[in-house]
């Protein structure tokens, strides 16, 4: 049965028009969204700060940083509350977290969107060349010459959180751009049970596993060795690249972009071996997808011989609520040692740290408040203050302060380390090759894969990242 | 027409609009991050997804994971409902408490196994071990990684199956079971040729929504396992995670997002057909 006349039916006429409006609103929002498209491209590179820092504002500002959650971000925003509010009364700081994992994701969806609820991102170092050939962080060359005093560091440190392209090991380029100044630096500590192996540390890789094995066979429960192996952030990549430098490999060749045949030379295979065959039958059974806090645990509950981990997570194994070692941090202590990394046949450390940068999508009164606050931070007398409220300073001066090395038994162990660093890779393709490595590091740490393979497999599939440019279709596979 | 407007210009924007735009920039090279114009490849992505190996290690890693966690909450779901439909006394409660698992967040869910399924100080090997078993590296091991997903999703999912099973079979009529009785026919006979085929098309139903569901399975993956040990436990989306937001190559993401989509039309399509032919059957 037809209905000559629905009711609320509209007439022909009507219909049209409102189909017309709904093509039109959507070939206005696709035109939108390509035309934001044309001006990404016009942005390509990275936007210059002002050499001298512009009048600040005086009305109430907030100055929000993103950074991952873990002690330090808590101890830098209590930090500068307190000591940037003594000369930025309208200033208030919020460092804004995300869980670890999220960490990279969660800046650079928002770098994406060319819109940032932050204004100063804390970037790991090897962030640095995706946000500057992305155009998302200031460049701050000018800035640093008129206002910082680069002597003061290690060329290195200020190289490695903010230079691009990437310095060579151990190097700074004195006319590369610089994107960024040192928030917090930090490596590895080997920690060791001094009750267990002694109070004196493995000075070589080959006797610091001899001391793990006789450990571990000496107190049973105790697994020998706790170390990074889980798949997620940069975990087990940061474990296999130390080892690989320990023992004389390379990650890449940068100048000529080559990976494959690099990394798994005969060094590589080396570390990979000492890595899967060596290092991880002394680890606890299911430990493969271990990162900072499981080692920590395994470190506090009295489980591990020797560990390693990052020195700015290391600060709450001294806490005794958090601990099985003691009642006290004294009696933890007489257990707990803190050591530079062993040497094999380098004495290569890993570079961890992070650098600040100003996004390019800030306002402009909290980018100019963002520099000044840059410009506070990297003071001498702000740096040893940074040193003794449990920050791990970049400043040489500040390094070798006694309100460094008195704060914590393991800042010694990081000044010792810093003319000893390597870092990673700082291309755009970070978090790709990153994640190449640690899936395949992870699954030769598991099992599931042989080591070799895992290897080659690695500079395989990131030589073909580094190699992709020119490909069609399917980048990122 | 004039009332319902707001509603589809909302869908226009929120659904329609992405969706053609990423039909459209899946064609292309671009890049969220990078920037620059979106330049047109035809198929290029297409071709190289379908191709990729890596790819293919993911789609037969989702499909076991499908089938096999589908499979066991079919068994185990429809199992329970028709326990709980025999029962006179309890059935609102023992249904209430079953349906717990399904209201939690996946996220919430993923961690509190992650804890239970710890090798060292979880509670499943410690219950494993006080009867002398041995520890099981349940998320670090290739299989037993895989396992554990599935059983997880498992233990959440399997309510939803029960619940759909169970409004079959309240609505089996109870004189057809009285006829059955009354020619003495067996208690298998009757759910072979009463129970089971009213209920069954109902059941493919839920079996169809809880196979799409698995099969864009992302949060459990990566809660629990990462993807690890290596990848042997990344499922297609949990890919398309990682080629979207690590490399940012939206181009390619978007390719692999339309090809699931694509993927989950046509296998639905084949599937409505035979639930269509069973009823007309």
């Amino acid at each position: 049965m037809r209905h000559p006349k629905r009711i609320g039916r509209m007439s022909a006429p009507g219909r049209k028009v409102r189909l017309a409006s709904a093509a039109m609103l959507l070939v206005a929002t696709t035109m939108t969204a390509c035309g934001e498209g044309k001006d990404d491209g016009e942005k390509a590179s990275a936007p210059k700060a002002p050499a001298t820092i512009p009048e600040l504002t005086k009305d109430p500002l907030t100055l929000s940083f993103i950074w991952f959650d873990w002690p330090p971000a808590k101890a830098l925003e209590a930090f500068a509350n307190a000591e940037y509010k003594k000369e930025r009364p309208n200033a208030t700081i919020k460092v804004n977290t995300v869980p670890n994992a999220n960490w990279h994701d969660a800046m650079f969806t928002q770098f994406a969107a060319r819109k940032t609820d932050f204004d100063i991102a804390i970037l790991d170092s090897q962030h640095i060349g995706e946000a500057v050939t992305n155009g998302n962080i200031l460049d701050l060359t000018d800035f640093v010459k008129e206002n910082i005093d680069v002597a003061a560091y290690n060329p290195y440190l200020l190289a490695a959180y903010g230079q691009f392209p990437q310095a060579e090991t151990g190097k700074r380029d004195e006319n590369a751009s610089l994107y960024g100044l040192p928030l917090l630096g930090d490596t590895w500590t080997m920690i060791y049970r001094k009750d267990l192996i002694g109070d004196k540390p493995p000075q070589t890789w080959d006797q610091m596993i001899a001391a793990a094995e006789k450990c571990q066979a000496d107190n049973p429960g105790v697994s020998g060795l706790a170390f990074h192996q889980a798949n997620g952030s940069d975990a087990a990549a940061v474990t296999y690249n130390t080892v690989n430098g320990v023992y004389g490999g390379n990650l890449w060749d940068s100048k000529t972009r080559k990976i494959d045949g690099v990394i798994n030379d005969a060094a590589g295979q080396e570390a990979m071996d000492v890595l899967v065959n060596k290092m991880k039958p002394l680890t606890a059974k299911g430990s493969g997808n271990w990162f900072i806090d499981e080692v920590n645990a395994a470190v506090a509950q009295g489980k591990a011989c020797i560990a390693f981990n990052w020195i700015a997570a290391s600060g709450g194994l001294l806490d005794p609520k958090q601990s099985t070692l003691g009642t006290s941090r004294e009696q933890i202590l007489d257990k707990l040692g803190f050591a530079t990394l062993p040497s094999q046949k380098t004495n290569l450390v890993p570079l961890g740290g992070m650098g600040m940068h100003v996004s390019a999508y800030s306002a402009t009164a909290n980018q100019t408040e963002a520099l000044n606050f840059m410009k506070w931070f990297e003071r001498a007398d702000i740096q040893k203050k940074w040193a003794a409220a449990g920050g791990v300073p970049s400043r040489t001066d500040a390094l070798e302060s006694p309100e460094f090395l008195n704060a914590g038994p393991f800042n010694q162990v990081y000044t010792d380390s810093v003319p000893r660093m390597r870092d990673m890779w700082n291309v755009p393709e970070y978090a790709r090759l990153v994640d190449i490595e640690n899936t395949n590091v992870n699954a030769a740490l598991n099992g599931a894969k042989k080591p070799k393979d895992a290897l080659d497999d690695i500079a395989k599939e990131q030589q073909g990242v580094l190699d992709s440019s020119s490909r069609k279709g399917g980048g990122g596979l | 027409m004039a009332f319902i407007s707001p509603a589809m210009l909302l869908l226009l924007a929120m659904s329609v609009f992405p969706l053609l735009w990423a039909l459209y920039l899946s064609f292309t090279d671009y890049s969220a991050t990078r920037g620059g114009p979106a330049n047109f490849i035809g198929f290029g992505n297409y071709t190289a997804i379908l191709t990729s190996a890596q790819v293919h290690t993911r789609a037969l890693t989702t499909l076991i994971y499908v089938v096999g966690a589908v499979g066991l909450q079919t068994v185990l779901g429809f199992g329970i409902a028709y326990l709980i439909s025999r029962r006179t006394h309890g059935r609102g409660v023992l249904t209430t408490l079953f349906l717990v698992p399904m209201m939690l967040s996946p996220v919430v869910v993923g961690l509190f196994w992650r804890f239970m399924l710890d090798a060292q100080f979880g509670v499943v090997n410690s219950m494993l071990g006080s009867v002398g078993l041995g520890q099981v590296e349940w998320l670090t091991r290739q299989r037993t990684a895989l396992l554990s997903l599935i059983v997880v999703d498992t233990w959440q999912w399997t309510p939803f199956i029960m619940l759909i099973a169970l409004a079959g079979l309240t609505a089996v009529p109870k004189y057809l079971y009285e006829a059955a009785s009354i020619d003495r026919a067996s208690e298998w006979f009757r759910f072979r040729t009463i129970t089971l085929p009213l209920v069954w098309p109902l059941l493919l139903i839920a079996v169809m929504f809880r196979a799409i569901e698995a099969f864009r399975l992302f949060d459990l993956v990566y809660i629990l396992t990462n993807g690890g040990p290596g990848v042997s436990t990344e499922t297609l989306s949990f890919h398309i995670y990682k080629v979207a937001f690590l490399g940012f190559n939206t181009g390619t993401a978007s390719a692999y997002g339309i090809l699931m989509v694509l993927v989950v039309i046509v296998l639905t399509q084949f599937y409505l057909r035979y639930l269509n032919k069973l009823k007309e059957g």
